[in-house]
């Protein structure tokens, strides 16, 4: 698969971007957008190179640069204001970038929006479920729109609901009548139903009681170990990061501060790492060798 | 009762004029409907334009009605027949209650609705008539609801600049000095702003998404 | 919800086209609508065409008396509200086709007649035989003590005198405006506008001194009025008619017949006296016009 060198500035050159356009759509024309490209197994899955984002003046995000690889989990992890919510919005051009390139499979994410946010899932705090659909609508509306036929949008509505352990009959319920639990998980299903290769969340279980959080934190944990997409993570909870993440990339104040593997990141000696550890108090071996367990290494 | 035996007897020329009235306000609200929704729409997804447009229709509305046939009169094409002067001075007095939900409307969609849509690739058109105006639907009705009340109205002045209509039986009356013609013409226009009321109020409460 | 929606979109869909298709056909081919305006020699002349429309022809007549004025009468008759009603030619000339009136009879009628059936689809019948012109009227007592007869003469007493008009007298152009001009009308204020009806009163009660009456005003015997001679000729005839829509007396060539035995049946003083039965008696107006048809064997 041909890596276009694009060093300068993404809008130089217009007629280098469309040559990406054409690549990127004849990606998707042979049905391999959407599933793991064959080709170049160790190009990463998502890559940001000298990444910078302003608003309103204020530079919120600094020259990033992070390569994210197939198959894992990246947890962005850092406070609020440290960029992270803004890097993930990135990737699916939910914002563009002011400056760098983020590329995607290869290939510069500037590209037909609606295609590419397709072959993504997106799963955001508040969840966001469409509240005049009922669940079965909900989760195959892209489907729907990709013109899957209905008995396929029916099977594989009932398919997610078991994936991410919904009792069937929920399919005809609304987003009202359904625990705050139980509607993130049909936010997981949604986001999974059109089979994407990169699913982006954004802080997916902020808003759910302990209990219910910890139970999907293991169920994703599971469903991660069968389905193995690319995962970028944000969170603010470092429990949750060791448990989740297959790397921790820490940011503050709009710079990448440190990616390390879980290890890694517990016996870091970099200042901000440190603070950040020494803030989630004690107890933090038991939730690595938790995420451990719900791997099942051990 | 005397409005009782008058409306019975001359109940031919009641239904003409009912049917005269709804004519007038049916095709101002359709129009007024096929201009306001859509300028409700933009300006809830620019916020740009809200401000002007919002504070137009309100000025509109502020023009007493009879003046506003009045001013109509002389235009050319327009003054010519007084239907078609009455169907544009309603049309435009159906626009304030009318743009004001929609904007209300569409802005009360929950936003994390539609960053979840966004992010899943939805295009702005599908945002639009599979998110947005499905929740919005029940809101943009009752500002229907509203401009054909207040049409229904509206449309008995319409009878003095000769747009017939339930009014002329109030004018008529009037210049007549016979209550039974005047009642003749508020009744049935009092009911029709009811049955609309009550009809449209019901499609809205069946179309909320509880 | 969604066939909620769609039901409610159809039958809206269906009221709308169903309006539309019943507006393009005649509302009412089986009936005449007569309208009339709102002083009584308009309706009593509108009860005539009524009653000599039920005797002579086996239609239905509906009435619509008391419409505000010659406008709201035109535009009945555009929309096919109503099929005829009994106008002026003068008023026809002037307010209607906003044309200088010559001020002779003959000539005014034809060019109404045709400029009617020309721009409207409307026709006129045969004039009814009076000619209700403008009367300035003033208290008989004064004409008899100042000794005048004519216009020209008052006009030397006008800076002693309070006028009172009606409304659609001080605002046309064959009104006051044109009568000032002509006659150097200077009156000690700006005359007073009141309703019609109540003009006579006033002259009577020395609240005006002066008014604008018509020629056929039921009280101007009854209450000892002068109708000054209009001897520069300014007035422009005003002969009754009755304008006929040309669909109706095309599709009912009988209206046409009864209307024509109208013919110059109706003299000024017969219509003084039918106003005067009307306004200073209070007699029904369907008894008078009744009365008359019978007398005049028609």
């Amino acid at each position: 698969m041909a890596r276009l060198s694009l060093a300068e500035p993404r809008f130089a050159n217009p007629s280098v971007l469309l040559d990406t356009q054409r690549n990127f759509e004849r990606l998707a024309i042979s049905g391999i957008l959407g599933a793991m490209p064959a080709a170049a197994n160790n190009a990463p899955a998502i890559e940001f190179r000298n990444v910078s984002y302003d608003a309103g003046g204020r530079e919120i995000l600094a020259s990033l640069n992070l390569e994210i690889a197939r198959g894992e989990t990246l947890i962005l992890l850092g406070r609020s204001g440290s960029g992270k919510t803004t890097t993930l919005k990135l990737v699916n051009r939910l914002l563009e970038p002011s400056s760098g390139e983020i590329l995607v499979n290869g290939v510069s994410n500037d590209v037909d929006i609606i295609h590419l946010r397709r072959g993504m899932g997106y799963v955001i705090q508040d969840v966001g479920l469409f509240p005049h659909l009922n669940v079965e609508r909900n989760i195959g509306l892209v489907p729907k729109i990709e013109g899957w036929s209905a008995e396929r949008i029916r099977a594989r509505v009932q398919e997610m609901l078991q994936l991410v352990g919904l009792a069937p009959d929920i399919a005809s319920r609304y987003p009202h009548q359904l625990s705050g639990g139980q509607r993130q998980r049909v936010g997981v299903a949604r986001a999974l139903a059109a089979n994407p290769a990169i699913l982006l969340m954004d802080e997916p279980f902020g808003a759910l009681d302990p209990l219910t959080r910890d139970e999907l934190q293991r169920e994703f944990s599971a469903l991660q170990r069968r389905l193995r997409k690319t995962v970028v993570f944000v969170t603010h909870d470092l429990r949750e990061a060791l448990r989740l993440g297959t790397r921790i990339a820490l940011m503050e104040s709009g710079k990448l501060i440190s990616v390390a593997s879980p290890a890694d990141f517990l016996r870091s000696a970099d200042p901000l790492v440190s603070a950040y550890v020494r803030a989630f108090g004690d107890g933090l071996e038991s939730a690595l060798d938790r995420s451990n367990y719900d791997r099942g290494t051990s | 009762m005397n409005v009782a035996r008058y409306i019975l007897q001359n109940h031919t020329q009641v239904l003409d004029l009912t049917w005269e009235h709804l004519w007038l306000v049916g095709f101002s609200t359709i129009f007024a409907m096929l201009i306001g929704i859509p300028l409700g729409i933009l300006i809830a997804h620019r916020a740009r334009f809200s401000k002007p447009v919002l504070a137009g229709a309100n000025i509109i509305q502020t023009i007493p009605s009879l003046a506003l046939f009045g001013f109509l009169l002389p235009v050319p094409w327009l003054g010519d027949r007084a239907d078609r002067l009455a169907i544009l001075a309603l049309t435009l007095y159906a626009l304030l209650p009318i743009i004001r939900n929609t904007y209300t409307g569409i802005k009360g969609v929950d936003p994390a609705v539609l960053e979840a849509g966004r992010g899943m690739g939805l295009t702005e058109s599908q945002l639009l008539f599979q998110v947005e105006l499905p929740l919005s639907v029940s809101v943009i009705l009752s500002g229907v609801r509203v401009a054909v009340v207040i049409s229904v109205g509206l449309a008995t002045i319409a009878a003095a600049i000769g747009a017939g209509g339930l009014g002329e039986f109030i004018f008529r009356g009037l210049a007549m000095v016979d209550n039974r013609v005047i009642l003749a013409g508020a009744i049935p226009a009092a009911v029709l702003a009811l049955a609309a009321d009550l009809a449209i109020g019901w499609l809205e409460n069946r179309l909320r998404p509880s | 919800m969604r066939h909620v929606l769609l039901a409610a979109g159809f039958a809206a869909l269906a009221i709308f086209l169903a309006m539309f298709a019943l507006s393009c056909a005649p509302s009412h081919s089986d009936r005449i609508v007569v309208g009339s305006k709102n002083f009584t020699e308009s309706f009593v002349l509108g009860e005539l065409i009524a009653q000599q429309i039920e005797n002579h022809t086996r239609l239905k007549v509906e009435r619509r008396f008391y419409l505000a004025g010659t406008y709201i009468c035109q535009q009945a008759m555009l929309a096919g509200r109503i099929d005829v009603y009994p106008e002026y030619t003068g008023t026809a000339l002037t307010a209607i086709l906003k044309e200088q009136n010559s001020g002779i009879k003959s000539q005014v009628y034809q060019r109404v007649k045709s400029e009617y059936e020309r721009r409207f689809q409307l026709t006129l019948g045969p004039a009814f035989g009076f000619n209700d012109t403008f009367a300035m009227e003033i208290r008989g007592e004064d004409a008899r003590r100042l000794g005048v007869k004519t216009l020209s003469q008052a006009a030397q007493f006008a800076p002693q005198w309070r006028a009172g008009f009606g409304y659609e007298f001080m605002e046309r152009p064959d009104g006051y405006r044109g009568l000032a001009a002509t006659y150097g009308l200077r009156f000690a204020e700006a005359p007073r506008v009141m309703d019609l009806g109540l003009l006579a009163r006033a002259l009577q009660d020395h609240q005006i001194d002066l008014a604008a009456g018509n020629a056929t005003d039921g009280l101007i015997a009854a209450m000892d009025l002068f109708v000054l001679d209009d001897d520069r000729h300014y007035f422009p005839p005003y002969e009754a008619v009755p304008v006929i829509r040309e669909q109706t007396a095309q599709q009912h060539p009988e209206v046409a017949r009864a209307l024509a035995a109208l013919d110059d049946k109706i003299s000024d003083a017969e219509m003084q006296q039918m106003n005067y039965a009307v306004d200073g008696q209070h007699r029904d107006a369907k008894d008078v016009v009744r009365d008359f048809l019978q007398r005049k064997g028609l």
